[in-house]
């Protein structure tokens, strides 16, 4: 991406959020993305995402520039390339594990949609959770089918905005395990956004946001 | 979108509804509510025209029937139609039949029937002991009479009665005839053998006599040849009037047609509150899964793939509903059966008719289209985004341009599918109209009402302070409550009110202004003695007795009417048969002249007319317009003179025309009279008919207890129908408690806290309620006024006063049930067990 900006309105003030960045990430790349609160970490990922509209410079992903293209074209780069991960986890209430996972292979039109999310569930160690509905489930499951979501589809991007803020510390290693391991075996890049240290510096390049701005690229 | 994409799409829109029905459950029910009233009205009225069409013979008792009218047919000519089919003579007549013993004293007027060997040429007689119809034409002077005269003369089979002066045995009881078509609603009939003619006394006009002659084809071989032969017959012979099955049932199937429109307006009326529910309900039910779709949209399904779920959970839902809604239609069949053949002695059966389903179907669709379009579209609002933020904003209806048009589009099908369909679209594009005109009303006065609440005008107690902030917060549901209550409120006064005025207008001219007895066939020679009786019987009796021809209007200004005039017009009854026309020297008292002048004396050998001025009005007459009369059997031309005021409602003696006494006096005639008794115990009916047999008695309480008898029943039925309007408000209105729920729960857990009681909480609902309610009653009242006040006094032209007891029954019997289901529906919200509820979904 290059010198991206990101303007908020606010009763007609244009608040600027995101200023001139520019970054690169190449394939099978891990970085991670720190910074103060409100410093535009979130705003950063999401316009990586395709999840906002910025409001100058250019995002390429791959040959491709997202940032003119409509939204339903955003949404078919999102649904094939993109995995997402939130910090509050988001899985669909009222569809099992299972489902939560096999619903971007359906409506990819993949063949084994169950079979498939089976597996990585599995590998996930949640092999006895499949039929269980989200509030059946405890934080740290959450998170791990939330991530299983993500990546289900093998994106060649993992976007995650703080995947363990909300989980304990033995929950923390675990999630960041599972994540970087798989990261490891499907040779997928990873932008992650984290207040925790130890999960930083597991990423090959640290950038830290401070008002808006890339302050260090390490 | 791709067949498999739909198919993809389909599984989740089934699993997402059989998840989380319960949330679209008002949906359900107010859909399912108001498609099965439409389905229950659209299969009985194919019931009943299948019953009316599969009948149609035997209603009308033939496969043709000459209508001879008040003269006995030509025998040459029936000798003819003999040669090529079977004919059956029937000659009805009404007259008096009492009691024999005189300490009884029972009689009743009653329409008979004398009937050949070969009644009936179609259908059943249902009539006990077996064997009795046929000994009518075997054993002289027997009768069967029906279920009513027997119980009410107090007979046992192989009584005697009289009917005029001659004694005839009761035989047996006869309960259901085949060909009434029309006739035989009210009234008590009798069957009697045909040579019964020749032992009374009939005079054509006070006993309706009416002669008939039904036809039956051997065989169908050469029907239409048969037909045409038998047109020929009578082709220059216009007192004669031929009928065929297909409109033998004319009258009921209008009386049908109106009625049935009448209920599908109630029944849209129902949909359209309904739609205000369903727009509301979906809005939320997408407000909860708010999160679910913005993880959706993340993972890349466009919005409209995500509508397409949604349409496709809400067209899943309908079709099921549709086809519930139908076959539960079919379960009502037998309970309406039973409620109009005791009047009708039809049977109706149901029977399939996929049109309907389809129909039902689409009516359904139409609803759930035009008011889920907004509230779907408003899934455009949802970002995905917002999961990073953890806060996702309320959604909103999203009106667009297109989307306002298309809904505006699909109603106005709506409207057209309903209006044409309807025998006369002009009332029901009246009343779509009203429709939308109240709903902009009331909408305006739930905002009027927020606003002025706003203003803080008054200062108050902490409940009141509490409703009034329910009432003016954003997510209030004022709106909805004034605007779906305001409707059903609106519909059900109107028709409370209408049926009320019907019915009281009639109830107050017995004792008022009509008399207690109609007397009918006095002959000339019997009019003294008449009036020596009555003035024996009682001299403080008011007597009126007026002359009385029978004349057929066949030429106004040359041209036969029946050419331009068509049957929907009013005042058709007019041109259809033979009126009875009368003569006055003086202007009636109760009859003003509008227009003309009175009888001009100077030229007494020329006819000159007095007409009724709704008359008049109907068929654009012109005083100085010219009118020929059949008047037995010989054209008179006369000119019309004068306009009068008619009020037939009053029941004393009125006529649509009068003639100038100079001219008409030397035409044969018979009398009618009316008499009202000061003391109307002295008269006894079988005395009377000791001396004239062949006079019939009408007594008015009688009639008119039969009449608002019939009428309390279609009241009834109308009432109850048109209660399901409010039902649905109703319906709406608890499920838009519980959307509010959520808000509810976390303002009264607040509230707890703060340390209000319960009953503090549960008196602001009250309070709440009663500013809403107290506005819808002060509207739906005007709109209730105004719209039976017009149909009274322009419909029925009847005279309209506000009903207070209605008014009253109807307000609190609502307002009961409101506030019953608003304190049951805030209950639940009021316990702390509530709680862990907010955490999850
Ligand atoms: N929709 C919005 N409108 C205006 N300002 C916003 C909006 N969303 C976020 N912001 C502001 O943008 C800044 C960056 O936010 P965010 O990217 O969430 O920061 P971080 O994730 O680093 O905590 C903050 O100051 C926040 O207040
Ligand atoms: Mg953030």
């Amino acid at each position: 991406m290059s010198n991206v900006s990101l303007n908020y309105n606010i009763d007609n003030n244009s608040i600027n959020i995101l200023k001139n960045i520019s970054f690169e990430v190449d394939y099978k790349e891990t970085i991670s993305i720190v910074g103060e609160s409100g410093s535009g970490k979130t705003s950063l990922i999401m316009l990586i995402g395709g999840l906002e509209k910025i409001s100058a410079g250019n995002i390429f992903f791959k040959d491709s520039e997202i940032s003119n293209m409509t939204e339903d074209e955003i949404s078919e780069i999102r649904r094939k390339n993109i995995g997402i991960v939130f910090q509050s986890f988001y899985l669909i209430p009222n569809y099992t594990a299972l489902e939560n996972v096999s619903l971007s292979l359906e409506i990819n039109k993949l063949d084994n949609a169950t079979k498939k999310a089976k597996e990585i569930l599995d590998r996930f160690g949640l092999s006895n959770r499949f039929n269980n509905l989200p509030s059946q489930l405890s934080g740290g499951e959450q998170q791990r089918v939330a991530i299983a979501r993500s990546v289900v589809m093998k994106p060649e991007l993992i976007l995650a905005d703080e995947p363990t803020g909300n989980l304990d510390s033995e929950n923390t290693e675990n999630i960041s395990n599972l994540l970087f391991n798989y990261i490891k075996d499907e040779n997928a890049s990873l932008i992650m956004v984290t207040h925790d240290n130890n999960l930083a510096n597991l990423t090959k390049r640290k950038i830290t946001i401070k008002d808006g701005v890339i302050s260090e690229n390490q | 979108m791709k067949i498999n994409d739909l198919s993809l799409y389909s599984k989740y829109a089934f699993r997402d509804l059989i998840r989380s029905y319960s949330k679209i459950l008002s949906i359900i029910i107010t859909l399912l509510i108001s498609l099965f009233i439409l389905s229950t009205i659209l299969t009985i009225e194919d019931s009943l025209e299948n019953e009316l069409n599969e009948n149609s013979k035997v209603l009308l008792g033939g496969d043709l029937e000459i209508d001879y009218n008040n003269r006995e047919g030509d025998r040459d000519l029936i000798k003819k139609i003999e040669n090529i089919s079977t004919v059956s003579q029937i000659v009805e007549f009404s007259t008096m039949i009492s009691t024999v013993e005189k300490k009884l004293n029972k009689t009743s007027f009653t329409r008979i029937k004398a009937i050949d060997q070969n009644y009936p040429l179609y259908g059943d007689v249902i009539f006990e002991p077996a064997g009795s119809l046929k000994k009518l034409n075997e054993i002289d002077n027997t009768i069967l009479v029906n279920e009513n005269i027997f119980k009410n003369l107090n007979l046992k089979i192989n009584d005697i009665v009289k009917v005029q002066n001659v004694k005839f045995k009761v035989i047996g009881v006869v309960k259901v005839l085949p060909d009434i078509g029309g006739a035989f609603v009210f009234g008590d009939f009798a069957l009697t053998g045909k040579n019964t003619l020749d032992k009374l006394e009939l005079n054509t006009l006070g006993s309706f006599l009416n002669y008939e002659y039904k036809i039956k084809f051997d065989d169908y071989k050469n029907k239409d040849k048969k037909i045409n032969e038998i047109k020929k017959i009578f082709k220059n012979n216009d007192k004669v009037k031929i009928r065929y099955p297909e409109n033998s049932a004319g009258g009921i199937k209008r009386i049908i047609d109106n009625f049935s429109q009448f209920l599908s307006l109630v029944s849209i009326s129902a949909m359209l509150i309904a739609g205000i529910g369903i727009a509301n309900t979906l809005l939320s039910f997408i407000n909860q899964k708010n999160s679910s779709i913005a993880v959706q949209k993340a993972i890349g399904i466009n919005s409209g793939n995500i509508k397409t779920i949604y349409y496709l959970q809400l067209l899943i839902s309908l079709i099921f509903i549709s086809l519930v809604a139908y076959g539960l239609s079919f379960l009502l069949v037998p309970v309406v059966d039973k409620y109009i053949s005791d009047g009708l002695g039809l049977n109706i059966k149901a029977s399939f008719s996929l049109t309907n389903l389809f129909i039902v179907f689409v009516v359904g669709l139409l609803v759930i289209i035009i008011f889920s379009i907004p509230t779907v579209n408003s899934i455009d609002q949802i970002k995905a985004s917002s999961l990073f933020r953890n806060v996702f904003q309320s959604l909103q209806f999203k009106y667009t341009k297109l989307s306002i048009s298309l809904s505006l589009l699909l109603l106005t099908i709506l409207v057209i599918l309903f209006a044409f369909r309807s025998s006369i679209p002009t009332y029901s594009l009246i009343y779509f109209a009203s429709f939308f005109v109240c709903l902009v009303v009331f909408f305006y006065v739930s905002q009027l009402i927020i606003l002025l609440l706003r203003k803080n005008l008054i200062k108050l107690g902490i409940s009141s302070k509490i409703a009034i902030k329910n009432i003016t917060q954003s997510k209030s549901i004022t709106p909805i409550t004034v605007m779906s209550l305001g409707l059903g409120m609106t519909l059900l006064l109107t028709l409370a009110f209408v049926g009320s005025n019907f019915k009281s207008e009639i109830a107050k001219s017995i004792p008022e202004i009509a008399p207690d007895y109609f007397f009918l066939g006095i002959q000339n020679n019997q009019k003294d003695l008449f009036k020596k009786i009555i003035n024996d019987t009682d001299k403080e009796a008011v007597t009126e007795i007026v002359p009385m021809v029978s004349a057929g209007l066949v030429k106004i200004n040359g041209i036969d009417p029946n050419t331009y005039i068509s049957n929907t017009n009013d005042s058709y009854w007019v041109i259809m048969n033979d009126r009875r026309v009368s003569w006055a020297n003086t202007i009636p008292k109760d009859n003003p002249i509008l227009e003309g002048s009175w009888w001009d004396t100077s030229q007494p050998n020329k006819l000159q007319i007095s007409l009724d001025s709704k008359v008049a009005k109907d068929f654009g007459v012109d005083i100085g317009d010219k009118f020929t009369l059949r008047i037995y059997g010989r054209e008179v031309e006369g000119e019309v003179v004068n306009f009068r005021l008619v009020n037939y409602q009053d029941l004393s003696i009125n006529f649509a025309m009068l003639l100038n006494p100079q001219f008409a006096e030397n035409i044969p005639h018979e009398y009618l009279s009316t008499i009202k008794f000061k003391n109307i115990k002295r008269f006894n009916e079988v005395n009377f008919l000791d001396k004239f047999p062949s006079v019939s008695i009408i007594k008015i309480s009688d009639y008119l207890s039969k009449v608002t008898n019939v009428l309390n029943k279609v009241f009834i039925a109308v009432s109850i129908i048109s209660a399901v309007t409010v039902i649905i408000g109703l319906v709406v209105i608890s499920s838009a408690i519980i959307v509010q729920g959520k808000i509810k729960i976390f303002q009264n857990l607040v509230f707890k806290i703060l340390g209000f009681s319960k009953k503090e909480i549960i008196m602001s609902s009250i309070i709440e309620f009663i500013i809403s309610f107290l506005s819808i009653i002060f509207f739906s009242t005007i709109f209730a006024v105004l719209a039976s006040k017009f149909i009274i006094e322009n419909i029925f032209q009847l005279k309209w006063l506000f009903e207070l007891n209605i008014f009253l029954y109807v307000t609190t019997g609502v307002g009961i049930a409101t506030l019953a289901l608003i304190v049951i529906t805030n209950f639940r919200y009021l316990s702390p067990k509530v709680y862990p509820l907010v955490r999850n979904e």
